[in-house]
């Protein structure tokens, strides 16, 4: 079949929508549900900046095929957070100007997300590990791991 | 001449600048706004999809795109015959076109464009187009494209570019020296590697003009090209800057207008609205890169370690067009001996075409490549006098008073010293080099340090000059607008905290505005650092006029003398404090009395004096210094390099937002990293063999070292508050240091970067021996 | 992107019918770490990608008798974090270590990184120092063959048409056994592999007799993981010791045929081999014997 009708969740809304065989992941989250937020810097998978949890693990949306996305859970980077309730890994990048460009800023908060609902207490190793797969050009990583760190320790707080 | 800034700026009491405020753009960027090109093409937009040459210098002798045209689904394929006008894209000198039409000089350049609805037949449509090529012999080195014979790239001769540098006499300072070393050096070509790929969209207007979106540095050099190239008076091209992930260079040379030329064509032919992305592959091999450089230097030295003589020969690969190649090379020319203090230098720079793809802008244009060379070399000296590399750059380095090598004086604006010092007592020089030298393991350390000045802004490569304009809206909020660009680096949100300052009204209130030819005035390329430097000059002026503005309201209403009125926080107020208005009652009274609150401004630098048979006298208005050190640990069996630590200090003049300052120091600083270790963009027989992000290694986050930045401040000439650029600067000195670093752990000197774990156990090998 | 159509199949009989009954042109696609950019950079023309990831039966990691068994849908994340990978293979978390970040291994499969069959796949050779087997189902039955067997050169395996790769097997680790993996590229995350290798190490404490070995390199004499078993052969029944290593090393050198591409050189690659066995020896002799440093 060169058409499929593909059901799943994306940041907590059902889609059915008819999608070609070769559309990627990243296709259908941009272009059929208009969710810019996700990235695409290389179409081979080796930069992380299309990054969206998929079932609640991070995976690669370009190297996905949409069809294969079925009945799975997406979160991109705009069910995270809102404008007037930033997610607290959001204020953390903003207090640090983690954010330059802001092209791989999606994926590395998703990334963070990943790690902090896994592990809320991550050493700056981990945090490293966490961010291994997305590459930043403008930032050099390191006001990125200061945000992931900050907001580790006030997710920790607020949770009391 | 120029007034000082601490005269300028004297009574200022500074609220906001040099605070780390959050950066204006960071909200809708940690939300994942729809804010970049390819986020908001419209619904109905023809996408293109490009036939580029697969040969690296050929004659084209049938260019056949029918079956392109005839494949289903697409609706227009576009090519030089389709130009109304003049058929150039090009960021300096007139040799590159838009479409080839008799000629490729590099494998992937543009011939056609196809256009879609369907991006994937567009595609597939590029596979039908037939070119017919004749081979040329080609060149591949500019070494060879130098010789006598060789083949031409274009017909003036394959040299674009040479200049020279001629202080003193080095012959007879070779005579007085005790020590002559010599010294080549490669370089490779490095891609900037933006993490968004070159984009653009276009849109017919009802009124014959169009409108461009894009991501780009330089709104008004896109203007200009699209113009040209449609045959259309500037104001009928409208450049907007979309939201821009990442930039560094080649997005102020030719791809931008490449990209919104083709898609322009496309629109202005069938009156709908067309879209071009370059893949991550096609970003790589069209858009420009580092200029790979042949170094070759010659130094004379006394014992005592005073630098007597030195000569300096550069060529430097700018590929099939020249870019800003000839601009590179003026700089490199210029910078060629380090930040030294020499009586006689003699520098011969050429820059050459061949048939690899091209050079030209990107971050550090020529300094980090001259700063490889010249801190390798000094390094070299060191060793051979028995001297720590340290002492020797004290010895010669630049201070007030000293004279560079196109003999400007330098003025107390110079804060190398103090760079030195303190990046060596962080970098605890003179412990770790002693501790390290018992390292007798298969894992060495080293400690490395290099430094480096940095002409600031334009300096000689054109007319240095910004426009800003504000305005105040009904509501109160004071929007700024400049065609300058941000692409990442915080210097337009750092603009706004200058206006803040000269305005004395809360940072708060300030609204950055896009680039939009439209609404503003051209401000030059958003290039050579000079946002913070210019437009933060032109800001201030803009500032200041609106300030005034308000003050006068302000005395009106208070029914005061204007020279009774100061302001402070957004309030006006007399100066025994008794009656006051508020920011807002004097924008309201302001509207009440149709009172424009709105004022435009350009500032222009003064332009520099000089010899240019023999590059002497004052080039740029004034310079950044720094001191990089780099701790590295070599695992001797398999020459892979691990970098501990970096200092980086530099003498930015003064910080606007030291966060963000930060930032820039640690990004470059990482690309540096890069530029040292990993990244090399590898032709072969002109076809980049490694153009996607699989091959081509950028750091990850674990490689990355600890990185502790020194801001240091000596006011420089220029720069409101006295700031110097630093957007380009971090990037300089990495590849020296850690160079030098390796020589210290494994007395190996690695003379081409990078520094590759080959290369490295190469030279061990070698050593062995 | 290529056009082509996606079958998916319902669950793994369904599958087994579709190849059966379609000759060629059908590629099974667990996620497109790898094929994708084989389609994009048009090296395969597929008509048809039958897609597997559905078969949640296919992901499992089990423990039956003396066999580990990991269904070919698992992935390296999941591998890693089962109870049943304990301490004792800890050579799975060297290899996603620097397998390229948590999006990758949350997506790379067992099945999937032995059917790509190339000297970037990481997995290999650790599978063959385990003797790992693959066990390949088709509508008309099934069978077992060795990793080994199984990877016959580059993109090239004794994969039929009609069969899907199910099931890796391989004995469990001895006590006195333990395996070690390690690489060397450009840096430190997102790497490929100059030179990538894994050891099996049977030791004995006393008199540090090597018992059994096994080693295997990302290339060897072709561009696909293969065990350097001329190697073996001068270190088992040795002692482990500076002199046994190096004329181990010796045999090694001669044994590889490497060959030289645009990222690095034969001679680097021969070099960096050497260098990683003496590294793998030593870590898994202090696994095994609590001493550091033997060779």
């Amino acid at each position: 079949m060169s058409k499929h009708l593909l059901k799943f969740t994306v940041n907590g809304k059902d889609h059915a929508l008819v999608v070609n065989s070769h559309d990627r992941l990243i296709d259908v989250l941009r272009n059929e549900l208009g969710l810019k937020g996700t990235k695409e810097g290389c179409s081979t998978g080796d930069c992380g900046i299309c990054a969206v949890l998929m079932d609640g693990k991070l995976v690669n949306s370009c190297l996905i095929f949409a069809i294969q996305a079925r009945n799975r859970k997406i979160t991109t980077i705009e069910g995270i957070g809102t404008a007037e309730e930033p997610h607290p890994i959001q204020r953390a990048f903003m207090k640090w100007n983690a954010s330059q460009c802001g092209y791989c800023i999606p994926a590395m908060i998703l990334a963070a997300k990943d790690l902090l609902d896994k592990n809320p207490n991550p050493t700056m190793e981990d945090i490293k590990h966490a961010t291994s797969g997305i590459i930043c050009r403008c930032t050099g990583y390191l006001k990125i791991f200061e945000a992931i760190n900050t907001a580790a320790i006030e997710m920790k707080a607020e949770s009391k | 001449m120029m007034e000082k800034p601490a005269a300028r700026e004297q009574k200022q009491q500074l609220q906001f600048v040099g605070k780390s405020l959050g950066r204006v753009d960071s909200l809708d960027k940690v939300l994942g706004k729809p804010i970049y090109t390819t986020d908001t093409v419209p619904e109905n937009a023809l996408y293109l999809k490009v036939v580029k040459s697969t040969v690296a210098n050929a004659r084209i002798k049938k260019i056949d795109l029918s079956k392109a045209r005839n494949y289903p689904g697409v609706v227009i394929v576009v090519s030089a015959d389709d130009i109304p006008g003049i058929n150039e894209s090009t960021a300096l000198l007139p040799d590159k076109p838009l479409f080839a039409t008799d000629r490729v000089r590099f494998a992937g350049e543009p011939i056609a464009a196809v256009a879609s609805y369907d991006p994937t037949i567009a595609e597939e449509a590029t596979d039908l187009a037939e070119i017919e090529y004749e081979p040329l012999p080609a060149v591949f080195t500019p070494i060879e494209a130098m010789q006598p014979g060789a083949p031409l790239v274009h017909e003036n001769g394959n040299v674009c570019k040479n200049m020279k540098v001629r202080k003193g006499n080095t012959e007879a300072g070779f005579k007085e020296a005790d020590l002559i070393v010599e010294g080549t050096y490669k370089t490779p070509f490095q891609e900037p590697v933006p993490l968004e790929p070159e984009a653009g969209f276009v849109i017919p207007e009802p009124d014959g003009s169009v409108t461009c979106v894009g991501s780009i540095q330089s709104p008004f050099h896109v203007q200009t090209g699209i113009a040209k190239i449609l045959s259309l008076k500037p104001e009928q091209v409208r450049v907007i800057q979309a939201a821009t992930g990442g930039a560094f260079g080649p997005k102020s040379d030719e791809t931008p207008v490449d990209v919104l030329g083709m898609a322009a064509l496309v629109a202005v032919k069938t009156r709908k609205p067309a879209a071009l992305s370059y893949t991550r592959e096609e970003s790589m091999i069209g858009h420009t890169k580092r200029h790979p450089f042949v170094i070759s230097l010659k130094t004379g030295v006394k014992k005592d370690g005073t630098l007597t003589a030195w000569e300096a020969r550069l060529v430097s690969d700018t590929g099939a067009y020249a870019s800003l190649g000839p601009l590179v090379l003026i700089r490199a020319c210029l910078h060629a001996t380090g930040p030294y203090n020499i009586p006689n230098v003699k520098t011969d720079a050429y820059c050459v075409y061949t048939n690899n793809t091209m050079a030209g802008s990107f971050r550090g244009f020529g300094g980090p490549q001259v700063h490889f060379a010249a801190e390798s070399q000094m390094d070299e000296i060191a060793k051979k006098l028995g001297m720590d590399p340290v002492d020797l750059r004290k010895k010669n380095m630049l201070r007030p008073g000293a004279l560079t090598a196109t003999s400007q004086l330098v003025d107390e604006g110079c804060g190398l010293e103090e760079c030195i010092k303190r990046a060596v007592k962080e970098s605890d020089w003179y412990k770790k080099r002693e501790q390290f030298h018992a390292d007798n393991g298969t894992k060495r350390r080293g400690l490395g340090i290099a430094i480096m000045y940095h002409g600031n802004s334009l300096g000689p490569e054109g007319n240095d000059f910004a426009t800003v304009h504000m305005q105040i809206e009904r509501d109160g909020k004071i929007k700024l607008r400049t065609a300058l660009t941000e692409y990442g680096t915080g210097a337009p949100s750092a603009l706004l905290q200058i206006a803040a300052d000269t305005m004395h009204v809360p940072f708060d209130h300030f609204i950055l505005e896009p680039p939009d030819t439209d609404f503003c005035n051209d401000s030059g390329p958003t290039v050579a650092s000079r946002t913070i430097t210019i437009g933060g000059r032109a800001t201030q002026m803009v500032a200041g006029k609106l300030g005034q503005k308000l003050k006068e309201v302000a005395a009106d209403m208070l029914q005061l003398p204007l020279s009774d009125i100061e302001s402070n926080n957004g309030v006006y107020h007399d100066k025994s404090d008794a009656h006051s208005v508020t920011f807002r009652d004097v924008v309201a009274h302001a509207y009440s009395r149709g009172i424009a609150l709105k004022e435009s401004g350009t500032f222009t630098a003064p332009r520099c004096e000089y010899d240019p048979e023999t590059s002497q006298g004052s080039f740029y208005l004034q310079y950044t210094y720094g001191a990089v050190t780099a701790e590295v640990e070599v695992d001797t069996e398999t020459g892979r390099v691990r970098v501990l630590k970096m200092v980086a200090a530099y003498d930015v003049g003064k910080a606007i937002n030291p966060l963000s300052l930060e930032g820039q120091i640690e990004g470059g600083t990482v690309q540096g990293l890069g530029y040292a270790l990993m990244e090399e963009m590898i032709h072969k027989d002109g076809i980049v063999v490694n153009p996607n992000l699989g091959d081509y290694y950028v750091p990850t986050s674990l490689d990355i070292p600890e990185i502790k930045t020194i801001i240091v401040e000596y006011p420089g000439a220029l720069g409101p508050f006295g700031a110097k650029a630093v957007g380009e600067p971090p990037i300089v000195l990495p590849a020296a240091a850690i160079v030098n670093a390796i020589d210290n752990a494994i007395g190996v000197r690695v003379n081409e970067i990078p520094a590759t774990p080959e290369r490295v156990l190469s030279g061990l090998r070698n050593q062995r021996k | 992107m290529h056009r082509f159509d996606m079958f998916v199949p319902e669950d793994l009989e369904d599958l087994l019918k579709y190849v059966d009954s379609h000759q060629s042109g059908v590629h099974v696609i667990a996620n497109g770490t790898d094929l994708i950019n084989r389609i994009q950079r048009k090296q395969v023309t597929p008509k048809v990608l039958a897609d597997i990831s559905g078969l949640n039966e296919l992901s499992y990691v089990r423990k039956e008798g003396d066999k580990l068994k990991i269904g070919a849908l698992t992935t390296i994340s999941e591998l890693i974090s089962s109870p049943i990978i304990t301490k004792h293979y800890d050579v799975f978390r060297e290899v996603a270590a620097k397998f390229g970040g948590p999006s990758i291994i949350n997506m790379a499969t067992v099945g999937g990184n032995i059917c790509s069959a190339s000297s970037s796949e990481d997995l290999l050779p650790v599978l063959l120092v385990l003797n790992a087997e693959v066990r390949l189902r088709s509508l008309r039955g099934e069978r077992t063959t060795t990793v080994e067997e199984f990877l016959k050169g580059k993109r090239a395996t004794a994969l039929k048409h009609n069969e899907i790769l199910v099931e890796t097997i391989f004995r469990e680790l001895e006590p006195a056994s333990t395996c070690s993996f390690d690489k060397v590229g450009m840096r430190n995350s997102l790497i490929i592999a100059f030179v990538n290798s894994a050891v099996y190490l049977k030791l004995a404490k006393a008199g540090r007799l090597v018992e059994d070995i096994r080693v295997a390199f990302n290339r060897v004499n072709g561009k696909i993981p293969q065990r350097a078993r001329h190697t073996e052969e001068k270190l088992r029944g040795m002692k482990l010791s500076e002199e046994s290593v190096a004329e181990t090393v010796r045999a090694l050198k001669h044994e590889l045929k490497l060959t030289s591409d645009f990222r690095v050189s034969e001679e680097y690659r021969v070099d960096v081999a050497s260098a990683l066995f003496k590294r793998m020896l030593n870590r898994c002799s202090e696994k095994l014997v609590g001493e550091r440093g033997i060779v």
